[in-house]
């Protein structure tokens, strides 16, 4: 798992400067109406037409994830059954899909896999489902304990901030693909009775605590560095001033400011999430083989590649068209959160 | 199939006769791609005939158009675990072993895959007396080391003998406890590091004679001394334990130069005469062996042939299954295979211990999805559906169909319900396990064989355990798994070789290969009987009545396939030739082409 890039330096700390700043547009025919800062962003988003095509891609994507049963049910197949073994005229003596294109033809429209003989097209749908809920768990886990400890450190300072920075820099540094590696299979045999099957939520929640035991660590240390900076700010000095508590500080002063920054982390974190778990199914970690997973569909492809190119395809092209949208709406976010950091 | 190295728990296979390759190999016609068909062997050449005195003698027949010199690399997955002949069990060591390790007999294999075992340092296959307590061998003229010392009559018994000391657990023990009358042999002889000689290995310097006093009847001896655990170690120059890293040879290479896990050079052995072996050509000045590279990157490798692969061979690892149709599809590839049935089976042990109820385990054998499983493996050309225990190879196999699998391999639900119904145990939970990392393929079966089980009414766990300590797992005789992965390849062709270690209560204990646990008095007595029956062909037909009978009423195992292997070599290769004792190539008669 690599670190999520880190949103530009330059990140708007102020909404309220930003605010007043557009309405003071010239431009502007209404100048006295009043717009919220989020109104504005919307408004930049709207404009630019690559985020908004991905938007919609991965809108797609998210109801197609969700739906995938209503979806299945309707086309009549299911991910787990092995029609090729079923139906001796799917599969040649090789364990090959007959048909051209991977099998593909109107009962199985993406085709089937080799040697199982399964539903390409359905199998898909629930890896996209999979991947999808996984890595959506994770970010919302990942960002919700980022702001808390990073916002939380920079605010108190002193000997938490050391302490949680040091734990920090120990889990930026930690080598955590092989971690993966080496430790989940050990942590489900001390979980799992020695003849009972390793339930497949064991597996999802597993990956969800240990990726997010690891990722909270890079948004934290960004909240943290902007906590630092604005605590100083005058608002919050003023607000210290009035008496308020810090609970209200942190909420009300100091959290609408950091909106831009965590809104931006995570868009970014979603589709590395993605990755990573594919990433981790390929390596053998993590989900296998019966449950459907967009890893586990390339690790077989990957096998197949020479005389089935077909089943390689379809698992490699969603994926690389997903992560490339979420990206590429993660950028169009922080464009129009973030109007300063033009390019 | 590319069921990896260590498919064969025990796998100094001997049996298999060669294989129809003729076509494949360096003398050319390559056939035609087959539509869908695998385009191999489907003849079990199987048995060994005994050679006689003019067999035995060297040098082994020429090659017609083979040439002397260059440099053959045998590509593999792994290290060879063990180079110290008394340690050698496993099939893929002995694919080196056959360069430099020199037993008393030997299997002589023609072009055409016939086998012939012959006297390798003895003259003959020994002389029999009593019934099968006594064989006699005279050991040939020349014989020397690599150092050029003479090969004498007690370093044989030196490499006899050192079967009996601490540090060689891992090889056959099957002439031992033959020696002295008790399979705890380790209690009555401690190995001849203290310069005491067991009494019942006489030898005479003068005449060359090596005459061994068995305490049982052995009428297949000379067979057993054919294993490389029986291969001569010099007594001047064994290092012990120290001796696994750097053998002597005896045969025509020695080792130059091992790196562990990363390759070993074989050099010419200038010592060796080619006039004293029947068995090994000789034609390469050297053998290098690379290590690290699993079949489907060799298969890869060897498909490309950049380079020096064009003198390579996959040496043990076979065309994994996605890459057979790749292979067998172009006939400029198909040219480059050899391949040949193995005489080992592939089967999955049922736990008697816990399964107890024989008609549950007969419920298994009806259930279970053949059909699939092969197609996963590769198809037909991955090999032939197993019915019985004793494969074709082995003397006196019959066919027999128990379970009518060969009418239903996709499996009979129906069937098995029925059974299951009858002995109460619907939904009778089954902890399948196989061992996950070395091959995808038994993911994929796993997949079909849960389904399967669902289907008969039971409830199928699958625990996969990891490659690397499978067989200590299930070798465990307080696991916890019901059905077991698991694969025999006989030491020789007769049926002792499979039920002995198989199925003997006995030998039941951690580490045993009686991963079924079977410990019934009337399959022990059977076993105790046929083992000392003289006339091979009585004893074939005897092996072959238990094995039906324990098939049909105890149903122990589910065999699966005696399994047909592809391997390729590089164009510049020729000679190549499938070794059926060891699946592989047959190392000693590879050249290299002009």
């Amino acid at each position: 798992m690599t670190t999520p890039a880190s949103p530009s330096p330059a990140a708007a700390l102020e909404v309220t400067e930003e605010d007043s700043a557009a309405s003071a547009k010239p431009g502007n025919p209404k100048g006295t109406e009043s717009r919220s800062p989020g109104r504005l962003a919307w408004t930049r988003f709207k404009r630019d037409r690559t985020g908004v095509i991905s938007a919609f891609v991965v809108i797609f994507f998210f109801v197609v994830g969700i739906g995938a049963p209503l979806i299945a049910k309707i086309y009549g197949k299911d991910p787990y059954t092995t029609y090729g073994q079923n139906d001796p005229s799917l599969l040649n003596d090789f364990g090959f899909p007959v048909a051209p294109n991977g099998g593909m033809s109107g009962d199985f429209w993406f085709g089937i896999d080799p040697q199982l003989g399964r539903d390409v097209f359905t199998f898909l749908l629930y890896a996209i489902r999979n991947s999808l809920m996984i890595a959506t768990a994770t970010t919302v886990l990942v960002a919700f304990f980022g702001v808390v400890i990073g916002i939380t450190a920079g605010y108190l300072g002193g000997k938490t901030d050391y302490v949680v920075g040091r734990i920090i820099d120990i889990l930026l540094a930690f080598p955590q693909t092989l971690f993966f590696i080496g430790f989940f299979p050990v942590m489900l045999t001390i979980l799992v009775a020695p003849d009972e099957a390793t339930p497949t939520w064991l597996i999802v929640v597993s990956l969800i605590t240990v990726m997010t035991a690891f990722g909270w660590a890079p948004i934290a240390r960004l909240l943290r560095g902007e906590v630092l900076a604005l605590r100083e700010r005058e608002f919050v000095e003023a607000a210290k001033v009035t008496g308020a508590s810090p609970a209200r500080i942190i909420f009300k002063e100091l959290l609408p400011n950091l909106w831009t920054p965590i809104l931006i982390q995570a868009t970014l974190a979603l589709p590395l999430y993605v990755t990573v778990e594919a990433g981790l199914a390929f390596l053998g970690v993590g989900l296998s083989d019966p449950t459907p997973d967009w890893g586990v569909m390339v690790q077989n492809a990957s096998k197949y590649y020479q005389d089935d190119i077909t089943y390689m395809l379809f698992p490699g092209v969603t994926m690389v068209i997903f992560v490339i949208a979420f990206n590429l709406l993660g950028d169009s976010v922080r464009d129009a959160l973030d109007p300063k950091a033009g390019r | 199939m590319s069921l990896s190295r260590r498919n064969f728990v025990i796998a100094t296979s001997v049996a298999a006769g060669g294989s129809m390759v003729l076509s494949a190999c360096s003398s050319g016609g390559g056939g035609n791609s087959g539509n869908g068909s695998h385009a191999g062997t489907t003849k079990y050449t199987g048995h060994v005939t005994v050679g006689t005195k003019e067999d035995s003698t060297g040098p082994a027949p020429e090659i017609p158009g083979a040439r002397k010199g260059g440099n053959i690399i045998g590509i593999g997955p792994d290290d060879f675990s063990h180079l110290d002949p008394q340690r050698i069990y496993f099939a893929w060591n002995s694919t080196v072993a056959n360069l430099y390790v020199r037993a008393l007999t030997g299997y002589k294999i023609a072009m055409d895959g016939s086998m012939k075992l012959v006297g390798d340092l003895a003259t003959d296959t020994g002389t029999m007396a009593d019934g099968g307590k006594t064989w006699t061998f005279t050991l040939k003229d020349g014989l020397k080391w690599e150092d050029g010392s003479e090969l004498t009559v007690e370093d044989v018994r030196h490499g006899i003998e050192r079967g009996f000391a601490s540090f060689t657990t891992e090889g056959a023990q099957y002439v031992q406890s033959a020696l002295v009358g008790s399979s705890d042999f380790r209690s009555k002889y401690k190995g001849p590091f203290s310069n005491k000689h067991l009494d019942s290995i006489v030898t005479d310097k003068a005449k060359k004679t090596i005459t061994l006093k068995l305490k049982v009847a052995r009428p297949d001896l000379n067979f057993t001394l054919a294993m490389h655990s029986y291969g001569a170690v010099p007594v001047s120059h064994d290092t012990k334990d120290k001796y696994d890293k750097d053998p002597v040879s005896a045969g025509p290479y020695k080792i130059a130069q091992h790196s562990v896990d990363k390759s070993l050079k074989l050099v010419r052995n200038p010592h060796w005469d080619p006039a004293t072996d029947a068995i090994r050509n000789a034609y390469p000045d050297s053998f290098t062996f690379q290590f690290g590279t699993e079949s489907l990157p060799a298969t890869d490798r060897l498909i490309a042939e950049s380079g020096d692969d064009q003198y390579s061979v996959m040496a043990y690892s076979g065309v994994p299954a996605e890459r057979l149709q790749k292979v067998l599809g172009d006939p400029q590839l198909k040219q480059r295979t050899i391949n040949g049935l193995l005489s080992g089976l592939y089967y999955y042990a049922i736990n008697c211990k816990r399964i107890t109820d024989p008609k549950v385990r007969q419920a298994l054998n009806h259930a279970w999805p053949l059909e699939q499983i092969r197609r996963i493996y590769g198809g037909q050309a991955a090999g032939d559906y197993a019915t019985s225990i004793i494969s074709p190879d082995i003397l006196g196999y019959a066919h027999q169909d128990v379970y009518g699998k060969l009418q239903k391999p996709q499996g009979d639900p129906e069937k098995a319900k029925a059974l299951l119904k009858e002995a109460g145990k619907l939904g009778q939970k089954i902890v399948y396990t196989y061992p996950k990392g070395s091959n995808d393929a038994y993911t994929k079966t796993a997949v079909v064989i849960t389904n399967a089980l669902k289907a008969a009414g039971f409830d199928p766990v699958v625990k996969p355990v990891d490659s690397t300590s499978y067989y200590d797992q299930v070798q465990q005789i307080n696991n916890s798994f019901d059905v077991m992965w698991f694969g025999w390849s006989p030491d020789w062709p007769t049926g002792y070789t499979v039920m002995q270690p198989l199925f003997d209560g006995a030998t039941i204990a951690n580490g045993s290969n009686n991963v079924s646990q079977l410990n019934v008095s009337w399959v022990n007595d059977a076993i105790k009987k046929n083992a000392v029956i003289a006339d091979p062909a009585k004893a074939g037909a005897a092996w072959e009545d238990l094995d039906k009978k324990i098939m049909t009423e105890l149903a122990p195992i589910i065999p699966e396939t005696f399994q047909r292997r592809f391997y390729l070599h590089g164009s510049k290769v020729g000679g190549a030739l499938f070794d059926p004792l060891f699946s592989a190539f047959v190392m000693y008669k590879l050249y290299v082409k002009a």
